[in-house]
C-alpha cells in the first residue's frame, strides 16, 4: 500500500514529462489525487504494512488523511484553474510534474520513520515547490522564490546541523530512526540534546513558518498560483510540524520537556505577535491570509508547548481546510479582479455571489466562529491554560487573536460588501466566465466539513485523532 | 576561510570552494578507516567530484554567463572582516577544546574549524551584496557542515548522506539558475533588488 502511493508519482512523473498535454497532464494530477486518498482510506482501515524506511503509525494517520484531502480538493479546484493558464503545453507539463513531486515528497516526509529520510524529504519539498512559485515568471515571483530557496535551505541546514548534535548526544547508538531514539531517549546526554533541539526546532520551524525565521512565507504564498498557495499552507507547514512533534517527543522522553516546552510557546507567541503587528498594514489579500497561516502555526506551537494534542490536532484539521479553502477562494478573486491590492477591491458580493460568501464564511471559518472547528480546538486551548493557571499567557493569547482577528475581519468585510468601481465592472464582466463550477466546489465541502466538525465529529476520526494523542 | 572574507574576487572565491572540496577529500582519506568500504568510497567519491569539480564548474559557468566579478561593496572594509573572521575562528578552536574533556567522540580540531566555517559563512551571507557570493557562503556552510558530521565519530547512514548530497547539490543548481534568471530579469545581481515583496512602503 505505501510503496504504491510512493511509486505511482514517480511513474506518472515520467508519463507527465513523455507526453506533454495540457489535458493528460491534469488527469495525471487528479488520477494522483484520487488514488492518494483511496490509499489512504485503506490505510485508516489498517490495511497498511511498513516497508523500510516508510511506515505508518497512529501520529501520522491524521496527517496523511489531512493532506490527502486537501490535496484531492485542490486537484479539483486545480483542474479548473488550469484551464485558464495560457501557457505552452511544455511548462504546463513542469508545472503538473511539480506539483507530483511536490506531493511525494509531503507523503514521504510524513511517511517517513526515521529523521535522516525526513529531512532529505523535506528539503526535497522545498526545492520542488521552488518551481511552483517561480510559475509566473514576473520580477516579484522569482524574488519570493530567491528567498524561499535561501531562507528554507539555511533553516534546514541548520536542521541537520541539530541532527548531528543529537548523534553526537544519543552516545552509542548509531541510528536515526524514531523508533529506536525513543527507545533509547533517556540515557541521551542531556546538553548536546537541547543544542540540537534548538537547532532542529529553528530549522524545520523555518520550514513551518515560525515567527523569528517566516520571513520567506508571506512572499512565497503570495506569489504562488492559487492551488499551490493552498497546498503550501495547508499541507507542507503541517508535514514540517510532524517532525517537531516527533523531535519534541524525544524531549519529552528524555526529560527536557520544560525546557522545550518554553522554547516552542516563545516561537508560538513571537508568531502570534508578528502577525497581530503586521496584519494591519497589509496592502495585499493573499499576503493577509499568509500571515494568518503563521498565526495558526504560531497557536499549534502553543498548543503542542501546554500539552493540549487534542486541541492541537482539532485546530490542524480545522486550519488546514478552513486555510485551503480560503487560498483557493482567493485565487477567484484573482481571476476576477485581475489585481492582488486589497484597495482596489471591493463589492464582492455584488460581483461574484458566490466567491463573495465563500470569501466570508471562509474568514467566519478562520476567525473560529462558534461551531467552526477551529472555535472547538482553541477553546480547548484556553480552558487548558487556565486549568493550567497561566492566566496572563491566557490574556495575551485572547488579546493577540483579537488583534489579528480584527484586521483580517477589516479587510474582508471591506472587500467583501460595498460598491464596485466602475472601471473594474468592466474587467470583472471580461473574466467572469473564467471561474468555473470546479473553482466553488471544493470550498464548499471543506466549510461545510469545517462547521459541521465543530459540532460532531464522526466516531472513526475521533478514534483516529484518539490513536493520534498517544503518539505525541 | 579568512581569504573569503578578506578578497571580493568572485572567481578567487570558487577557487577556495575547489581547495575546500579538495581539504575535504584528504580529511575523508586520512581519517575514516574505521567505516565500511561503500561508505568510504562514497563519502570519498562525493567530496572529490561533485564538491571539488562539478559545483565550481557551475559556479564558473554561471559566473561567465552573468559577467559579474567583483563583489565591490560589502558593508564592511575588508581589515574588519578579517578581524572578525579570526576572531570567530578562535572562538571556535576554544568551544571544541573546552568540550573535547566531556566528549570523546569529537575530534577538537574538525569540530571546532567546522563551528568556525559555519558561523563565519553565515555572518558573510548578511553582509555580502552580490547574491552570487551568497550561494558561493551557502556551499562553504554546507562544507562545514560536512566536516562537522565527519568529527563525530560515528557515520551517517549510507542513504541519508545520499539524500543529503542530493539535495544540496539540486539546491545549488537551482540556485544557480536563480542567478541567471535574476540576471536576466533585473540586469544586475545586488541583492538591494530583491526588497520589492515588503508590508511596509
Amino acid at each position: 500500500m505505501i510503496s504504491t502511493i510512493l511509486i505511482f508519482p514517480i511513474i506518472a512523473c515520467i508519463l507527465v514529462l513523455l507526453i506533454q498535454n495540457k489535458k493528460f497532464n491534469t488527469f495525471m494530477v487528479n488520477l494522483y489525487a484520487i488514488l492518494h486518498f483511496v490509499i489512504t482510506i485503506l490505510l485508516v482501515n489498517g490495511q497498511g504494512k511498513s516497508i523500510p524506511y516508510f511506515a505508518i503509525d497512529s501520529t501520522n494517520l491524521i496527517f496523511l488523511l489531512v493532506l490527502s484531502f486537501v490535496f484531492l480538493m485542490v486537484a479539483i479546484y486545480n483542474s479548473g484553474y488550469v484551464k485558464n493558464l495560457d501557457f505552452p503545453a511544455k511548462k504546463i507539463s513542469h508545472y503538473s510534474f511539480m506539483i507530483l513531486v511536490f506531493v511525494l515528497s509531503m507523503t514521504g516526509t510524513l511517511l517517513s520513520t526515521d529523521l535522516g529520510i525526513s529531512w532529505v524529504l523535506v528539503e526535497a519539498t522545498t526545492l520542488s515547490s521552488a518551481y511552483l512559485i517561480y510559475f509566473n515568471r514576473t520580477k516579484h515571483s522569482i524574488e519570493a522564490a530567491w528567498k524561499y530557496v535561501f531562507i528554507c535551505s539555511i533553516g534546514i541546514a541548520m536542521a541537520f546541523v541539530g541532527i548531528i548534535l543529537l548523534n553526537i548526544s544519543t552516545g552509542a547508538i548509531n541510528s536515526l530512526s524514531f523508533a529506536e531514539l525513543y527507545n533509547n531517549a533517556q540515557n541521551f546526554n542531556t546538553i548536546w540534546l537541547k543544542g540540537s533541539f534548538i537547532f532542529m526546532l529553528f530549522g524545520f520551524g523555518a520550514k513551518m513558518g515560525l515567527a523569528p525565521a517566516h520571513f520567506w512565507l508571506p512572499d512565497a504564498h503570495a506569489e504562488a498560483p492559487s492551488p499551490i498557495s493552498a497546498l503550501l499552507s495547508a499541507a507542507l507547514l503541517n508535514s514540517a510540524y510532524l517532525v517537531i512533534v516527533r523531535v519534541y517527543k524525544i524531549m519529552e522522553i528524555a526529560n527536557c520537556t520544560n525546557y522545550a516546552r518554553l522554547m516552542l510557546l516563545l516561537m508560538g507567541f513571537l508568531s502570534l505577535f508578528v502577525t497581530a503587528v503586521f496584519v494591519y498594514h497589509i496592502k495585499n489579500y493573499k499576503r493577509m491570509l499568509a500571515y494568518s497561516s503563521i498565526e495558526n502555526m504560531g497557536i499549534l506551537a502553543i498548543g503542542t508547548a501546554l500539552g493540549a494534542y487534542y486541541a492541537v490536532i482539532l485546530h490542524l484539521i480545522g486550519h488546514s481546510l478552513a486555510k485551503a479553502s480560503f487560498f483557493m477562494t482567493s485565487g477567484n478573486i484573482l481571476e476576477l479582479f485581475d489585481t492582488k491590492r486589497i484597495k482596489s477591491v471591493s463589492g464582492l458580493i455584488q460581483a461574484d455571489g458566490k466567491t463573495g460568501w465563500l470569501w466570508v464564511v471562509s474568514f467566519l471559518a478562520i476567525c473560529a466562529f462558534p461551531t467552526s472547528l477551529l472555535f472547538i480546538s482553541e477553546f480547548l486551548m484556553i480552558k487548558e491554560m487556565i486549568l493550567q493557571g497561566h492566566y496572563i499567557l491566557c490574556a495575551l493569547f485572547a488579546l493577540l487573536l483579537t488583534i489579528v482577528l480584527f484586521g483580517i475581519g477589516r479587510v474582508v468585510i471591506k472587500m467583501a460588501f460595498g460598491k464596485i468601481s466602475e472601471d473594474k465592472a468592466k474587467i470583472i464582466e471580461e473574466n467572469q466566465n473564467k471561474v468555473c463550477k470546479l473553482m466553488y466546489i471544493p470550498q464548499i465541502i471543506m466549510l461545510i466539513l469545517v462547521f459541521v466538525m465543530g459540532v460532531y465529529i464522526p466516531p472513526f476520526i475521533n478514534n483516529i485523532i484518539k490513536l493520534a494523542q498517544t503518539g505525541f | 576561510m579568512l581569504y573569503l572574507a578578506a578578497t571580493s574576487r568572485i572567481i578567487a572565491h570558487i577557487r577556495i570552494l575547489v581547495a575546500q572540496g579538495i581539504l575535504l577529500f584528504l580529511i575523508c582519506c586520512c581519517g575514516m578507516e574505521h567505516i565500511d568500504k561503500l561508505n568510504f568510497a562514497f563519502l570519498t567519491v562525493e567530496t572529490l567530484v561533485v564538491k571539488a569539480i562539478v559545483i565550481p564548474w557551475f559556479l564558473f559557468r554561471v559566473l561567465r554567463k552573468t559577467h559579474s566579478n567583483r563583489d565591490a561593496a560589502a558593508n564592511i572594509p575588508h581589515f574588519y572582516c578579517l578581524v572578525i573572521a579570526s576572531t570567530l575562528m578562535l572562538f571556535g578552536v576554544l568551544a571544541s577544546n573546552y568540550y573535547i574533556s566531556t566528549m570523546k567522540l569529537i575530534s577538537p580540531m574538525f569540530f571546532g574549524v567546522s563551528v568556525a566555517t559555519i558561523i563565519i559563512s553565515l555572518w558573510l551571507i548578511t553582509i555580502k551584496h552580490k547574491i552570487i557570493s551568497n550561494v558561493i557562503e551557502f556551499i562553504t556552510m554546507e562544507n562545514g557542515i560536512f566536516l562537522l558530521s565527519l568529527s563525530v565519530a560515528k557515520e551517517m547512514p549510507m542513504l541519508v548522506n545520499l539524500g543529503v548530497l542530493l539535495d544540496v547539490f539540486i539546491a545549488v543548481y537551482i540556485l544557480g539558475l536563480f542567478v541567471n534568471e535574476i540576471n536576466k530579469e533585473f540586469n544586475d545581481l545586488e541583492v538591494s533588488h530583491l526588497s520589492d515583496l515588503k508590508d511596509y512602503e
